[in-house]
């Protein structure tokens, strides 16, 4: 039974993929996941939930069939009077309830992975070929501490490699749970590579996990780090204003472009100021609206949350990939509702940062960056120095 | 039974009906009320059904096409407006004026009195302002149709949930709103007498002997309604007077600006809304499980089950409202209560159903219409069922809220559960209300094509869903189109079914004409009804059927 329920769920992953290669007219299944987390969601989804309401469904149909077939008024003229059966009632209250809590345990872990933003934190230090210990302060409130081995991530970038590091096999740790963490590395850091210690409880599957590993939770997991900037999102009749605080806080809107002014298949999607955003990085959304309630919403990161008058609601993603992503706007707005998209362009970060000294510029601001050659070729460890 | 039977036919004599005007505007008789309800349902359902027409005509392609034209030639924001107000028009006048008269004020008032062995509802002239309340209310909404919105734009299009502020000054500022107060207020109070008259009714005039636990579960079922309108409604209606005194005194209740809060509005909402979608489902169960009993000639499989499985389901149904609101910025702890609080529901829903599967098991089974429509009703009940168990999770409802895939649910369980429910209720008692018998081949046909049109209008939205499309859009991108359109094709062959459905009345009344014997389907239907003549005699049980004598069972 195992088996066939595992190759079931198998089955499932299958379509799903298949049919995920490209969003396209006519799918059946959900927007390609471009976070981690989406990713998490669609296991939840095409892994867990669909195989069990599928067998569900079915299994009322063949019962309904087999009542058809056996207990017609020509095969089984002489009804029964039975109207009673202790144990088939305890049975199907009680299964019911096992299944419910296999649905409910990874729908909480889900659920507040999306709902707390992380604070994960990342110190880096510089081998020597002698140090072997490194301190990770575990300065969290009481709650969030680092304290188990799966919140804390010890990484060795030598320039050309980077090695995630094995807790035992590779590295010892003092004071779980204390103000000071000592990580004791078993081979000292090779001079110049980066030792980098990354420690908090946000903590998800990486993105390439597969999914029999998901179903055994042996996925290898990551601390995922707390956000580097915060996008304000705020709703009107009928488009959307950023606005970047973390930046000089410039603002400007985005609203949907005609169809003269973009291809068929982007059009009602596309808009002529995306939001942009560094990849890899977490950033932090922030929702308010200035006349009625408004809903930001990206499918791809699974994310959506209101955009309410006189609150501010909040939110997260991380992209994993350079791309452009697109959401409408999801509560009922009035009457050009169908019209006002959402496109969020995911760059890297040199990119990012010259397009924020050019709005900088915009809004009249000094450069915030400098967009030497020396800080394009970094690359991706910038995010790390902007923390 | 035969002796209470005999009974009323010495009585027939004694059946002095009214003169025409007085018997059915001043009209006092469950009956007869009942019937008014019906009638009322079935206008309501056409409009209803028109509505969801235009707008299904409008999403068969991409593009604002097809009301821009219907308008005459309008622009798109008028069509827009217009697709607003439809869709918050169906939402509405389906559920206030369609289902709920159906089944509570139709069925309810036509055979809970008889089920119970009483000869009319406890206050027959409440009843009766009832009624003429929910006519009332169904004139103010038509004409908020016609008076400004938004703009000159007529109706009110800000959905059937009326947020705020799109429903306040801010975005709808004209009087069509206020109607739509008004309307609702006539049908809350019309539904909280008729739930007073239903609760007083089950609860002193069952026939002597027959005790709660030998109640037919159709009374159960709207004893359990009844409740929960009583209960949920002056949630409601506290609700919009909030809101109409923020619209036009000057309070802000709902108004951030003013130091309210919009939010507040969607919990006060859903405390009636929730408790208000089982309202909508609960007489369902009731009358599937006559009629899979009747048809398998067996009877209810867990009897006692089935009844607390529906108080079960109404009370949980209290305490789970935020389950429409987990988007709006909820704390993550209260999401993670609403969570396993919703999926509770599974388990008393997953008795009945299984319950309803026991009751046939074993039988012997006729598959005559009223059947046909409610093994369909069992098995689309658990696809929207175990739909639901997945909105339930907010992990996933953040990717799923306010997409097609809700759409599709709810229309699963309403659509496809409660209006088959009411369906087979129709079709179970229509000899018994009109004393007329209709075509076997034509109901048959009816619940066919229906059965494919509407699960052809339906599961393609699960799919529009998962790939993100909003609701309550007039336009998609093209990437959405495929579904759409499968989905308009399923409209059409509906409205075939629907014109299947009338030919079959038309049939019934003016051709076929064959007069209904008291009992049609034979031993399996064992509750009061069947012993009276169809049609009933105007007043029944003038000598009440007793069920105080050795284990004799109403059910």
């Amino acid at each position: 039974m195992k088996k066939f329920l595992s190759g079931l769920s198998g089955l499932f992953v299958l379509a799903a993929e298949s049919a995920h290669a490209a969003q396209e007219d006519g799918a059946i299944s959900m927007v390609p996941a471009a976070s981690a987390l989406a990713e998490e969601v669609h296991f939840f989804h095409n892994g867990i939930l669909l195989p069990i309401i599928t067998v569900i469904c079915l299994l009322v149909l063949a019962l309904l069939l087999v009542v058809i077939l056996r207990f017609n008024v020509k095969a089984n003229p002489e009804p029964n009077r039975f109207s009673h059966n202790t144990l088939i009632e305890i049975i199907w209250t009680g299964v019911p309830i096992l299944i419910l809590l296999v649905i409910a345990l990874p729908s909480f872990e889900l659920l507040f992975k999306e709902d707390v933003t992380p604070d994960g934190k990342q110190v880096a230090a510089r081998g020597d070929g002698q140090t072997v210990d490194f301190v990770f302060p575990n300065d969290f409130p009481e709650s969030r501490m680092v304290a188990r081995p799966d919140h804390l991530q010890v990484i060795v970038d030598d320039g050309a490699t980077r090695t995630t590091l094995k807790h035992r096999r590779d590295f010892r740790v003092e004071g779980w749970g204390e103000t000071n963490l000592v990580v004791s590395l078993n081979e000292p850091a090779p001079a110049g590579a980066s030792v980098i210690l990354r420690g908090g409880r946000s903590t998800q599957n990486v993105s390439s996990c597969p999914m029999a590993k998901r179903y055994i939770d042996s996925c290898e997991k990551e601390v995922v780090l707390a956000p580097t900037m915060t996008l304000k999102v705020n709703g009107y009749q009928w488009g959307w204003s950023y606005s970047y605080p973390d930046f000089g806080d410039f603002e400007y809107s985005s609203n949907m472009l005609p169809e003269e002014q973009t291809t068929p298949e982007l059009y009602r999607f596309e808009v002529d100021n995306r939001v942009l955003v560094p990849v890899g990085e977490t950033i932090r959304v922030t929702t308010t609206a200035r006349d009625v309630i408004h809903s930001w919403a990206i499918p791809s990161f699974a994310i959506k949350i209101d955009a309410v008058p006189g609150r501010i609601n909040e939110t997260w993603f991380r992209a994993e990939q350079e791309d452009v992503y697109y959401g409408q706007c999801s509560e009922i707005c009035g009457v050009k509702h169908s019209f006002m998209p959402i496109a969020v362009e995911v760059v890297s970060r040199p990119e990012f940062e010259a397009w924020v000294d050019s709005q900088r510029a915009l809004a009249g601001l000094d450069p915030m960056f400098e967009t030497d050659m020396m800080k394009l070729a970094q690359g991706p460890v910038a995010g790390a120095a902007a923390e | 039974m035969a002796d209470a039977q005999a009974a009323h036919e010495a009585h027939d004599a004694h059946d002095h009906k009214p003169p025409f005007l007085v018997r059915w505007l001043f009209s006092t008789n469950h009956k007869d009320i009942g019937t008014l309800y019906l009638i009322f349902a079935i206008i309501a359902g056409i409009v209803g059904g028109t509505m969801s027409g235009l707008m299904r005509l409008e999403l068969a392609e991409p593009g604002v096409t097809f009301l821009t034209t219907f308008m005459g030639q309008r622009d798109i924001d008028a069509a827009s407006n217009f697709y607003n107000v439809l869709i918050t028009y169906h939402g509405l006048i389906m559920i206030f004026f369609m289902v709920m008269p159906a089944m509570i004020g139709g069925f309810g008032n036509w055979f809970v009195p008889i089920m119970i062995g009483a000869p009319d509802m406890a206050f027959p002239r409440m009843n009766n302002i009832s009624f003429w309340l929910y006519a009332a209310s169904g004139i103010v909404i038509t004409l908020s149709l016609f008076v400004p919105g938004y703009g000159s734009n007529t109706g009110f299009g800000g959905g059937w949930v009326m947020y705020p502020p799109l429903s306040s000054n801010t975005g709808s500022p004209g009087p069509a709103m206020d109607l739509v107060i008004l309307s609702l207020h006539l049908a809350g109070a019309s539904s909280i007498l008729g739930s007073i008259n239903f609760i007083t009714t089950i609860f002193n005039m069952r026939a002597p002997g027959m005790t709660l636990h030998k109640m037919p579960l159709f009374a159960w079922s709207v004893l359990v309604t009844a409740f929960l309108l009583v209960l949920s409604l002056p949630v409601l209606a506290g609700a919009i007077t909030m809101l109409l005194t923020d619209r036009n005194f000057g309070t802000s209740f709902f108004d951030a600006s003013g130091g309210g809060d919009p939010l507040l509005y969607q919990h006060l909402f859903w405390f009636f809304g929730h408790p208000e979608v089982y309202i909508l489902i609960l007489p369902g169960f009731g009358i599937i499980s006559h009629i899979v009993s009747t048809f398998s000639k067996k009877p209810i499989f867990g009897y006692l089950g089935m009844a607390y499985a529906m108080v079960a389901i109404g009370f949980v149904g209290f305490i789970v409202w935020a389950h429409h609101m987990y988007t709006v910025g909820l704390s993550v702890n209260m999401k993670a209560y609403f969570v396993a609080a919703t999926m509770v529901i599974a388990v008393p829903t997953g008795i009945k159903i299984f319950s309803w599967i026991a009751t046939m098991w074993g039988g012997s089974i006729s598959f005559k219409t009223p059947m046909l429509w409610a093994m369909g009703f069992i098995f689309l009940f658990t696809v929207g069922g175990v739909t639901g168990v997945v909105l339930a999770n907010s992990s996933i409802d953040h990717y799923l809220h306010d997409t097609y895939y809700v759409v599709a649910h709810f229309h699963y369980v309403l659509s496809l559960g409660a209006v088959f429910a009411i369906f087979a209720g129709w079709y179970y008692w229509f000899s018994k209300m009109t004393g007329k018998e209709y075509r076997e081949w034509l109901g048959a046909l009816h619940f066919w094509v229906m059965f494919v049109g509407v699960n052809l209008i339906f599961f393609p939205q699960h799919f529009l869903g998962l790939q993100g499309m909003p609701r309550r859009y007039i336009d998609y991108p093209e990437l959405f189109a495929k579904w759409n359109y499968v989905s308009t094709v399923g409209y059409g062959i509906t409205v075939l079914a629907v014109i299947i459905f009338a030919i079959c009345m038309i049939d019934a009344f003016f051709i076929y004409r064959k007069k209904a014997v008291a009992n049609p389907w034979g031993e399996g239907a064992t509750t009061l009804e069947w012993t009276l003549p169809s049609p009933p005699p105007f007043h029944q049980f003038n000598e009440l059927p007793r069920f105080d004598k050795g284990d004799a069972k109403a059910f």
